[in-house]
């Protein structure tokens, strides 16, 4: 910010704008380097360098703008460079690869075409960032600005139409009317209960008592999601505008951010927001003349997967243990401190400006008829593209999976989804038609001459991931491919959340461990029929008594998963099989007659139970085996099976007598 | 939910089970249910703090008449109007037991689970059972928090690690040793601890709750309790104030002070009465570290009906014991500690005899070394003990020490000593043992003592003035003795000495005035130079300094004329009435000649 002057008016906001518009060159050839945790992760820091130096050393810094702008949500390609104003999409760069681009793209003017992304569907090289499929069906407009601006430079904000919203709020909307307004938008809460907000900010308005507190909830736990943390590296000021505007309608002066330690870049952007903020007088007192005062401070919390909650959220903010209490009195009327509360999520802060700003029609414009707007989901799992994609609302899920996602790598079959994080759902996504028909008549969705219609066809919204037996959650959404295993998938989310309650209350604290030790009990191959039936009852009782919706929410890993693979469950007990191979104590590994004697699984056995000369057949001891799968990860020959525990010496005396017979030799040959 | 805003007096009804009550807008339904009576278990609710709802066993059915329902908790959710509250519906006692079986799964054996078990008809938990005795309801956490205000306690941990501790799980300076956490404990997960081998001594000993609040004595005027304000919390922290909140007359105030009052009198009758002989130095006989020892005083509290055990004769797991030693001479006539007798623990331990054969119908021992029956009366009665088939045993008990198991012992107990009738060593099971303790003189008699003038002798006893000729009198006009801080005696003896200081005293008081002997001490005015030598030597404190005329004056009436003074004053300004000078060594004179 080349500007020390406090920004008194809506005017000289304007007159701010207008000057750094007018110094804008928008044909000034800019390279942004996308510097998103994913993309840093892959090394986007040496490759950013790289750049400076050239730029540096070519004299050329009043030519070529150099830029590290937020997360770009393509995490799967980072580091990710595009150049502006062509749009020119690099994917995977190095820093060997920048003096290539330098020279055939900023100076020659050609595309580097091993450096640009090939849609491995249909081999084509796509150039441009805006025609790959990966962001063609999505319609970003929370994180628009994110590829363009720098998160620490306010200017890059303001040029961008920043903190228009706050004007328009201020200076022409009375506090009713903004509400009036969220409120027709349809806005929900993103961060898991899908309230609605205008609803919210009205209650809180009326509850008497003051000061009135605005909280942004930026505690994201949910295993695989990270969009709030993207969105506030890589736009932070987005936040900070709605936080304004709600204050302002709901007549709140103080505002906390509560964000998580872990996020180190967040918390860095989001000072350096701040603090710009306070400076020109975008926060403080008497904003833009208005006469109305607004202060937010950061709190940083612990990592607590607990915190989330809102009113643990709030005793963590307090300085007290996080542990949640009863909601029978709302924190809208006794939150923080006993007093009025209103707290959202961030990408719910990050809509509001949008809603000011286009107005509640075009918002509520997008998406189905009650869920408006748009939703960022974090894609990771076995999946293509991994990465943030923001999609509006009643999307497919096949529209994300497969055109957004590009599918499951390595020619495995689909076989599920999780959403919500560990408190959502797993959703069937490829099975036969029958099993889906069968659960949701069961489950009383649709009658039995009805026909269903496979999930991947549900639109993405709050009430139909509900109906689903999942929920909309933050929008992680974790892809499973045939080697999932639906009790392990259970067993994974039901730990995560037994080691994450605080342990207040009684049905979550014994309750999940309870059901743990039952899922435990199954994937050991000791379970019985009445296990899966104690399962579900067990989640009855604790969804209905539990304290808070941690507790609430926690059986649906096991119950969607038992709704839709309910087939998988009874593997587990009838048959003793674990029919995805991985739960240890049902599976043996065995080598079949496909083995080439290549000696690659000998050396990771940690047991040395893997016997074999080079060029013979290999076998494995049963009895040493451990079933660790060092092994079936590194055979490239897929001649590893896990079989039924016990059936593994059957397998591996099947292959013996075809090596002998000379049938099994021509494997090595052939390859 | 419906929304409870506005003015918190506000009167609304609900209807639990189909009564109707009326109650304050907001206030909590649990409440309003044991007001009607209706019983909802719970486990973490304490109606002093603020409510917690961690246990869910007290759960209940909320309905608004309209078709919606939900399971809520009825320790925190308020009251509106038009409520309906279902507390037994299939529902509700689902979830009680779904959650009490839960929590057996970490701590089945608990007394307080086992019972509420029972009532809501489980018979063995379904998912297994565990062995923590702490149920984590946080009451004591809550309680040291919001009632003590010492925030010495607290959670550690998530989820199944979750663990109440103190800070760092070290020993907390923030703990004012109170112990309400230990009382407010439902399943004696915390107990205070033992320190130096000593048991935590409560007020009862040992029988019963300890209090800050408490009567001095049942026959105390005015009969009503008084706060120790050195063990009130209230005083300690500015917090609880329980007290205050549960008196209906609003009689309890945090201001009163304790005050000194001052009287003139003409007498003082002395009767400040003994101290009990602490039995714990005395290892040999286990008091405080082994259970069922215990002193005669402690007995003799157990035996009331107004004791905590309502004059049952009980062992601490609550049984009748079988077999009752009592030992003799616990610190008197023992070189170590009192070289005197007694005097009343023979006839005592005797009637303790009586009583128990009488109570309980067990088998006494009595370990004496003599037995001193000495008053009317009182060798009938060692007779008609023995009569009674009480078993005497001539010689001082050696050590009692805990049976062991190999031998199969009847008693819990060993009693070992020498019986010096027959000559032979005896170890005598039991299952009680009682400590017949040495009556010694008060800590603060020497103090007293010192107050008055008067003196103490090497047992600690005040000294009366002649053994024989004044037994009550003391070297002190005016000063008198009564009772036990004189010298150890019983009861008898003591109405009587009582009576006499009384009579000594009315003998006083009924003259207006009083004799006293022509000796005492002068000072000549014009010779002394107020020096104030004297002031301080006189052991009487019978000369004051007269500030206004700069010289030292005797009092007359205090004065026992021992001449100290006369012979300390540099400027021979004191003399002794009738022992001047001149005449003592006139008469010295006289004598040498």
């Amino acid at each position: 910010m080349n500007k020390s002057l406090r920004i008194g008016s809506p005017r000289e906001l304007e007159a701010w704008r207008n000057l750094l518009t007018t110094n804008f060159d928008p044909n000034k050839t800019t390279i942004t380097v996308c510097a998103g945790t994913g993309c840093r992760a892959c090394g986007c820091k040496p490759v950013y360098r790289a750049f400076k130096e050239v730029i540096a050393k070519e004299g050329m810094a009043k030519e070529v703008e150099l830029k590290a702008t937020g997360c770009h949500g393509f995490c799967e390609r980072g580091p990710l460079v595009v150049i502006r104003p062509s749009g020119i999409f690099y994917q995977r760069v190095k820093p060997a690869d920048v003096k290539l681009i330098w020279d055939q793209t900023i100076i020659g003017g050609h595309t580097v075409k091993k450096l640009l992304y090939r849609d491995p569907a249909t081999a084509e090289i796509i150039q441009q960032e805006v025609e790959i499929p990966f962001y063609k069906k999505q319609k970003r407009l929370i994180f628009e600005k994110n590829g363009y601006m720098d998160p620490f430079s306010i200017d890059d904000y303001i040029r961008l139409g920043g903190y228009e919203s706050v004007v328009k709020a201020l200076t022409t909307m009375q506090p009713e009317q903004i509400i009036e307004e969220v409120k027709r938008s349809g806005l929900r809460g993103r961060g898991g209960g899908g309230f609605l907000t205008g609803r919210k900010w009205a209650s809180c308005r009326k509850a008497p008592g003051t000061p009135k507190y605005i909280i942004c909830n930026a505690d994201e736990g949910d295993p695989g999601a990270f969009m709030d943390r993207s969105l506030l590296e890589g736009n932070p000021h987005a936040v900070i505008e709605g936080m304004i505007i709600g204050a302002y309608a709901i007549g709140g002066s103080e505002g906390f951010v509560y964000v998580r330690n872990e996020y180190p870049l967040a918390v860095k952007t989001l000072n350096k927001a701040l603090a710009d903020c306070y400076e020109c007088g975008l926060l403080g007192d008497n904003i833009l003349g208005s006469g109305f005062s607004f202060d937010i401070e950061i709190s940083r919390g612990g990592g607590a997967f607990v915190c989330g909650e809102s009113t643990a959220l709030m005793a963590s903010l307090e300085g007290k243990v996080g542990e949640p209490r009863a909601k029978y009195i709302h924190t809208v009327e006794q939150g923080l401190w006993d007093k009025p509360s209103n707290l959202n999520n961030v990408e719910t802060w990050a809509n509001v400006p949008l809603i000011i700003e286009h107005g509640a029609d075009w918002f509520a414009s997008i998406g189905t008829e009650h869920s408006k707007g748009t939703k960022v989901f974090a894609l990771t799992g076995k999946i293509n593209n991994t990465g943030l994609v923001e999609v509006p609302m009643g999307i497919t899920l096949r529209e994300i999976l497969y055109d957004i996602g590009g599918g499951v790598p390595g020619n495995k079959r689909f076989k599920a989804v999780q959403t919500g994080g560990p408190s959502g759902g797993t959703l069937i996504v490829e099975t036969s038609q029958r099993d889906i028909h069968d659960s949701l008549v069961a489950h009383g969705d649709i009658r039995e001459e009805e026909e269903a219609r496979s999930l991947l066809d549900l639109p993405v919204d709050f009430d139909e991931l509900t109906r689903a037996g999942s929920m909309m959650g933050s929008g992680g959404m974790i892809v499973m491919d045939e080697d999932s295993c639906m009790v392990d998938v259970a067993r994974y989310f039901l730990s995560f959340l037994q080691e994450e309650s605080c342990g207040k209350c009684i049905p979550c604290r014994e309750g999940i461990a309870v059901m743990l030790e039952i899922l435990n009990k199954i994937s050991a191959g000791h379970g019985t029929l009445a296990d899966i039936e104690q399962l579900e009852l067990l989640s009855q009782g604790i969804i209905d008594t539990s304290l808070c919706q941690l507790g609430g929410s926690a059986p649906n890993p096991v119950l969607s998963t038992i709704r839709y693979f309910r087939q998988e469950y009874i593997a587990h007990v009838v048959d003793k099989t674990c029919p995805a191979g991985v739960c240890k104590e049902l599976v043996s590994h065995a080598i079949d007659e496909s083995c080439t004697g290549c000696h690659a699984c000998v050396k990771p056995c940690p047991t040395n139970a893997i016997i074999g000369e080079p060029k013979q057949l290999h076998y494995i001891k049963q009895d040493d085996c451990i079933q660790c799968g060092a092994c079936f990860q590194i055979c490239r020959f897929d001649s590893i099976k896990r079989v039924k525990r016990g059936s593994g010496d059957a397998l591996q005396e099947k292959a013996r007598k075809l090596w002998q017979s000379g049938a099994g030799k021509k494997t090595p040959a052939a390859v | 939910m419906k929304s409870q805003n506005g003015d918190k007096q506000a009167l609304v009804t609900i209807e639990i089970d189909g009564q109707k009550i009326e109650v304050e807008d907001g206030s909590y339904v649990l409440q309003a249910a044991q007001a009607l009576g209706i019983e909802i278990p719970t486990l973490c609710y304490f109606p002093f703090t603020t409510p917690y709802a961690a246990c869910r066993v007290c759960v209940v059915e909320a309905r608004d008449g309209k078709g919606w329902s939900k399971v809520v908790t009825s320790c925190n959710y308020p009251a509106w109007d038009g409520l309906q509250i279902l507390t037994d519906t299939p529902r509700v006692l689902n979830a009680r037991r779904t959650n009490l079986e839960l929590l057996m799964s970490r701590c089945a054996e608990l007394p307080v689970l086992r019972n509420l078990a029972g009532k809501l008809g489980i018979e063995e938990p379904r998912w297994g059972t565990g062995e923590d005795s702490c149920i984590l309801c946080g009451l004591c956490v809550r309680v040291c928090e919001e009632i003590v205000g010492a925030s010495a306690l607290t959670f550690a941990s998530r989820g199944g690690a979750r663990n109440v501790t103190t800070p760092f799980h070290e020993v907390s300076d923030d703990c004012i040793l109170c112990g309400s956490c230990a009382s407010v404990c439902p399943t004696g997960h915390i107990r205070l601890e033992d320190q130096d081998g000593k048991k935590v001594n409560l007020r009862e000993l040992q029988l019963g709750p300890n209090s800050a609040i408490t009567m001095p004595f049942r026959q105390a005027v005015p009969n009503v309790p008084y706060i120790n304000t050195e063990h009130c919390i209230h005083f300690q922290t500015d917090n609880c104030g329980i007290c205050a909140e549960v008196c209906p007359k609003e009689c309890i105030d945090y201001e009163q002070k304790d005050s000194t009052e001052e009287f003139e009198v003409g007498a003082i009758v002395m009767a400040t009465g003994f101290a009990d002989f602490d039995p714990t130095p005395l290892k040999q006989y286990g008091y405080g570290a082994l259970p069922n020892v215990i002193s005669s005083i402690e007995f003799e509290r157990m035996n009331n009906a107004a004791g905590s055990t309502g004059g049952k004769i009980l062992m601490e797991n609550g049984e009748t014991p079988g077999r009752i030693g009592i030992l003799h001479c616990v610190g008197s006539r023992d070189d170590d500690h009192h070289k005197y007798c007694s005097r009343v623990c023979c006839m005592y331990a005797l009637k303790f005899a009586h009583l128990i054969k009488e109570k309980t119908g067990a088998d006494v021992y009595q370990f004496y070394i003599d037995m001193r029956s000495f008053g009317k009366g009182y060798e009938e009665f060692y007779q008609r003990i023995l009569d009674e088939g009480g078993n005497v045993i001539r010689g001082k008990g050696a050590e009692v020490v805990p049976a062991s198991n190999k031998k199969k012992h009847e008693g819990h107990l060993i009693i070992k000593c020498e019986d010096t009738l027959i000559g032979r060593y005896r170890e005598v099971p039991v299952d009680m043992v009682v400590l017949c303790t040495a009556l010694e003189a008060r800590a603060d008699a020497k103090e007293m003592a010192r107050k008055l003038n008067i003196s103490t002798g090497a047992d600690g006893w005040f000294i009366e003035q002649h053994p024989k000729l004044g037994p009550v009198q003391t070297a002190t006009e005016g000063v008198f003795l009564a009772g036990t801080c004189q010298g150890a005696k019983d009861i008898p003896d003591t109405v009587a000495q009582g009576g006499a200081a009384a009579a000594q005293a009315m003998k006083l008081l009924c003259k207006g005035e009083i004799m006293m002997d022509a000796t005492y001490a002068e000072i000549q005015e014009e010779y002394c130079s107020g020096c104030r030598i004297c002031n301080d030597l006189c052991p009487y404190h019978a000369i004051e300094f007269n500030d206004e005329k700069c010289i030292s004056v005797v009092n007359s009436a205090l004065c026992k004329a021992c001449g100290t003074c006369v012979a300390a004053c540099p400027a021979g300004a004191i003399t002794g009435r009738h022992f001047t000078d001149e005449q003592i060594y006139t008469q010295i004179e006289g004598m040498l000649a």
